[in-house]
């Protein structure tokens, strides 16, 4: 027969205080997990999302992001008329030659400043953006100084809020609409007129070339042709697995995480580990005696690894409970790959709960074996007569 | 030496007003050695504390030497006690962690002797209760009685003028008891110590020269013995 | 035999709890040392004196955009500049992004002129400056791939649409990052089919007196022409990157607090288990005439050396570890040097000697105020 769970409960409230501050103690270390890892979540998620499976992007080959890449005028005029890209409804070719340029912005809230990717896009990147809707003003007009900037943008940089505008070189920008892309990589952009882009800041080259082929047959067929042609010195990617690329910059974050939570979650054990040494220690009379009762020694342990294991469990709740509300909140860093801000949000994912609840009763089964193991070979006698 | 006047102690439990002693006076003598009976919660203990300088009555005093001890401070207080008391536990109370001679020098740690002094009164105090082959072992390793007789030698190694014990054979077997018994006999006759201890053993009791029955807060009789049992040690 | 000696053994009479306690405390003083020195390195990267006498020069719009090479001779001219030249980041791979260090085209002529902390040989430096595809890396480079003298390095062009072939003819000791490659930026611009553009302009001021304005010089000359500039100095263009990390600082800031409270949360709970657990003896201690505020202070001492002993644990250890282990290769030369230093190792001490103080504040008054008669009645 098991030991009542209810002896154990009680234990805990009668010492609430020691409890509390073990329980506190585990979950201030979930929470800090869930944080890290929800950061890092969120800024993968961004990129993970981003890209249409059926857009193929042309980069300079050897270059690592479209904001490095150079691809000439002659280039996109021999890949713009080649056979097997899509045709968008007025017969012209579903592909958009892009110039990326990164502008220094001050930032909304702290004061200084942080590279902002601009992308100049011919009306057809639109069109191969669908995840991207204008929600507020109206499109840029070529010629006029004119940007569209994301939502999430304009949180990080007020610069980028509908009806304000920006310097960047010699040029005024004005923020005529605000998109929004569903949270993915493109919400750290601002957009405008390529053409435009090129000619504002000097760009002899574009950047990248975002197309659609016909189909999956044209798509293989148009990487073969566009990647052997020693002219072009270009490689194609499917747009969804460019940004995948860069969810290398989410590393360091995890890693860092995952630094933080072993050595606090080391720390927490400690605790585990000195909270059920003393509830043992003032309990091994009462051990005797159940003992006595006829208890056996695999009970008396289970009965305080469980103990350790509710501490674990309440901690790990009032851990992912801390860490919930951040599920959603803004915040951005550097892009390691383009140099850019990358706008993103915390993602407390049901996944990362979970991980959560089962890092904090790891801990407290960790914790309470040693002690709970002592508890369970004390002689019944040695138990029963000790003070 | 001890005199009490109309002592009152009022205790509050939950949201009553319990009385452990209800206007208790008496005259304790040089040289008594008094054996304080009845029943538990009669108020024996308490009266043992106020004497002891360790609780405080509600009323009434307690004069040592014509001081009022229940007037001096805390930190005043504290000095009385390890200059004029020693103390013996029913459970002896020995720190587990020191030595038989450790514990017996502990309250030599309050006075200014020097080191070798504060080892020849601590090898005295054990020689007098027979344990002077025992300095170097932990209490773990003595017996009951054995544990007894070293908190006997520390409460008596500042030389105090008045010991008080506080059942000091309840958690030993008759023959420890007899033992330790003997030994505070053999303090009270030849070296004159004045002591005041609390027991429900009518056995102790015996080897007291004074009775004193408490019963509710109150006294009840007070019995002087012309014989008291003969010590043995 | 003292009190204090009494009380050292009681504090080690619970060996395991000691131990768990001084563990948990240098843990967590470990993590704190490592992220503030993480932290430091992040928003305020090491800088030597000879910095201050550097004005760096990038295009307004971002880092990212070049500058046209024509500059170069109008910032000659400016009254004050002892030095110009190009700074310009190559990047690009070698062998894979794993074996990262950073490569820099700049004009062999001026380099260790500008950057005199790092120490040249007059060999080298002359060889650098003859040889237009040799280059200079730095000695920690040098160790870290076992390069000798003459070995080629083929690097592929990343940031740049041009990849490059060097030859190591020379290295260089001191500075704040001794992993730098530097080649010649000719070179650089004859394999991008000289386009007549630079990264950055590296300036020298004769005087630090000079360079506040020879800054303002330097933003006026080329304001509303077609590649304005942003000058500032060496100091400020490093402070730019802490910038673009974002949120970064204040996340580790709020972590690091979260240690602090834990830490304190767990160490409190033990001191008054550990004391609570006395109770009995401390009753019988006054009962002999030990005063209560004597007895308090050995709980604060006692408290105090456990305390101090994770600190001097979690701090010295924090500084060994990043001693010993190569953090720069670790994280890629994202973190040049690590270094856990005296003021972060005090700040550390402090911080547990304030933990040991507080934590057994609760518990030292329940002591002192305890009394003997209940204390005595305590049991277990």
């Amino acid at each position: 027969m098991a030991i009542p769970l209810k002896y154990n409960l009680r234990n805990l409230l009668v010492r609430w205080r020691t409890s509390v501050a073990t329980l506190l103690g585990i979950a201030l270390v979930v929470a800090v997990f869930v944080m890290v890892e929800s950061l890092a979540a969120g800024l993968k998620h961004s990129f993970v999302t981003t890209g249409d499976e059926r857009n193929l992007l042309m980069l300079r080959k050897g270059s690592t992001a479209d904001s490095n890449s150079q691809i000439g005028r002659m280039q996109v005029d021999r890949i713009r008329y080649m056979a097997g890209i899509a045709r968008q409804a007025d017969g012209r070719p579903l592909l958009s030659a892009e110039s990326v340029i990164l502008v220094s912005l001050a930032r909304a809230s702290s004061q200084g400043e942080a590279n902002v990717l601009v992308r100049g896009l011919e009306p057809a990147g639109l069109e191969l953006r669908p995840q991207a809707r204008l929600v507020e003003g109206r499109m840029f007009r070529g010629g006029l100084r004119e940007v569209i900037c994301s939502r999430q943008l304009g949180e990080r940089f007020s610069c980028c809020q509908l009806g304000r505008s920006f310097r960047a070189g010699k040029n005024q920008f004005k923020v005529v609409g605000v998109f929004d892309a569903g949270r993915s990589a493109y919400d750290s952009e601002i957009w405008m007129d390529v053409n435009e882009a090129r000619s504002v800041f000097d760009r002899e080259f574009f950047s990248s070339i975002l197309f659609r082929p016909e189909n999956e047959e044209a798509a293989a067929r148009l990487k073969k042709t566009i990647e052997d042609d020693r002219q072009l010195t270009s490689r194609i990617i499917r747009e969804p697995d460019y940004f995948k690329e860069q969810t290398m910059t989410a590393g360091p974050i995890k890693w860092f995480g995952d630094f933080l939570s072993w050595i606090m979650s080391i720390g927490a054990v400690f605790a585990v580990m000195n909270t059920m040494y003393a509830t043992i220690g003032r309990r091994i009379r009462e051990v005797g005696t159940l003992r006595v009762l006829g208890f056996r020694r695999r009970e008396i342990l289970i009965s305080f690894l469980l103990e350790s294991l509710f501490l674990g469990l309440i901690g790990g709740v009032i851990g992912c409970l801390l860490a919930l509300p951040l599920n959603g909140v803004a915040t951005g860093t550097i892009n390691l790959q383009t140099f850019s801000e990358v706008a993103f949000q915390f993602r407390v994912t049901p996944d990362l709960l979970i991980k959560g609840m089962v890092f904090s009763m790891f801990m407290g089964v960790a914790g309470g074996f040693l002690p709970a193991r002592v508890a369970a070979s004390t002689p019944v006698l040695q138990a029963l007569k000790s003070v | 030496m001890i005199d009490l006047v109309e002592l009152t102690k009022l205790y509050r439990q939950g949201d009553i007003d319990v009385t452990a002693l209800d206007r208790v006076s008496l005259h304790i003598d040089e040289g008594e050695f008094l054996a304080l009976m009845g029943p538990s919660g009669s108020g024996k203990s308490t009266l043992l504390h106020i004497m002891a300088g360790i609780d405080r009555p509600t009323s009434g005093q307690c004069l040592f030497r014509g001081v009022d001890v229940a007037q001096l401070s805390e930190t005043a207080l504290a000095e009385w006690r390890s200059r004029h008391i020693g103390f013996i536990f029913q459970t002896f109370n020995l720190i587990p962690v020191m030595t038989a001679a450790e514990n017996v020098e502990l309250p030599l740690l309050l006075t200014r002797l020097r080191a070798s002094e504060r080892r020849e009164r601590v090898e005295f105090a054990l020689e007098l209760v027979g344990l002077k082959d025992r300095l170097k072992h932990l209490p773990r390793q003595l017996s009951g009685g054995q544990e007894q007789r070293v908190a006997i030698a520390r409460a008596i190694v500042t030389d105090p003028e008045l010991v008080v014990a506080d059942e000091p054979t309840g958690n030993l077997d008759a023959h420890s008891a007899h033992e330790v018994m003997g030994l505070l006999a053999t303090l009270n006759q030849t070296h004159g110590k004045t002591i005041v201890m609390v027991t429900h053993d009518p056995r102790a009791a015996q080897y007291g020269t004074r009775q004193l029955h408490l019963e509710k807060g109150e006294l009840q009789h007070d019995t002087a013995q012309a014989s008291p049992a003969e010590a043995e040690a | 035999m003292t009190l204090a000696g009494f009380m050292a053994r009681n504090a080690l009479r619970n060996k395991r709890r000691s131990f768990l306690t001084i563990a948990s405390v240098a843990l967590s003083l470990f993590l704190l040392c490592t992220l503030r020195t993480g932290l430091r390195e992040m928003t305020n990267p090491a800088s030597m004196e000879e910095s201050a006498c550097r004005v760096a020069v990038r295009h307004k719009v971002s880092i990212a955009n070049v500058l046209p090479a024509k500059q170069r001779d109008l910032i000659k001219r400016v009254a004050g500049v002892a030095s110009v030249m190009p700074l310009t980041w190559y990047g690009g791979v070698y062998i894979d992004e794993k074996h990262f260090f950073s490569r820099f085209a700049v004009d062999p002529a001026e380099a260790f002129r500008q950057f005199g902390e790092m120490k040249i040989s007059p060999e080298h430096r002359d060889a650098f400056i003859k040889k237009k595809t040799g280059c200079v890396v730095g000695i920690k480079t040098m160790e870290r791939f076992h390069f000798k003298m003459g070995d080629r390095i083929e690097l592929a062009g990343d940031v740049w649409p041009c990849d490059v072939a060097l030859e190591i003819v020379g290295t260089y000791r001191g500075g704040i990052d001794e992993t730098i490659l530097f080649f010649n930026h000719k070179y650089l611009d004859e394999a991008s089919g000289n386009r007549g553009v630079v990264g950055c302009w590296w300036v020298l001021a004769d005087r630090v007196d000079s360079v506040p304005r020879i800054i303002a010089e330097i933003n006026r000359m080329f304001r509303n022409s077609d590649a304005e500039v942003l000058a500032e100095s060496e100091r400020a263009f490093q402070m730019g990157f802490v910038s673009m990390l974002g949120n970064v600082t204040l996340l580790i800031g709020s972590i690091s607090g979260v240690i602090l409270f834990t830490m304190f949360l767990v160490t409190a709970s033990t001191m008054a288990m550990a004391i609570r657990e006395r109770f009995r003896e401390i009753a019988i201690l006054k009962a002999f005439g030990f005063r209560s505020s004597d007895l308090a202070g050995l709980i604060v001492a006692e408290s105090l050396l456990l305390a101090m002993a994770g600190g001097v644990l979690g701090c010295g250890g924090a500084w060994l570890m990043f001693r010993l282990v190569p953090i720069d290769t670790m994280t890629n030369g994202f973190f040049p040097i690590f270094e856990v230093t005296p003021g972060i190792m005090a700040q550390g001490m402090g911080i547990a000697m304030a933990l040991g103080f507080f934590s057994c504040l609760v518990p030292a008054w329940n002591a002192l105020r305890l009394s003997v008669v209940d204390g005595l009645k305590i049991l277990d």
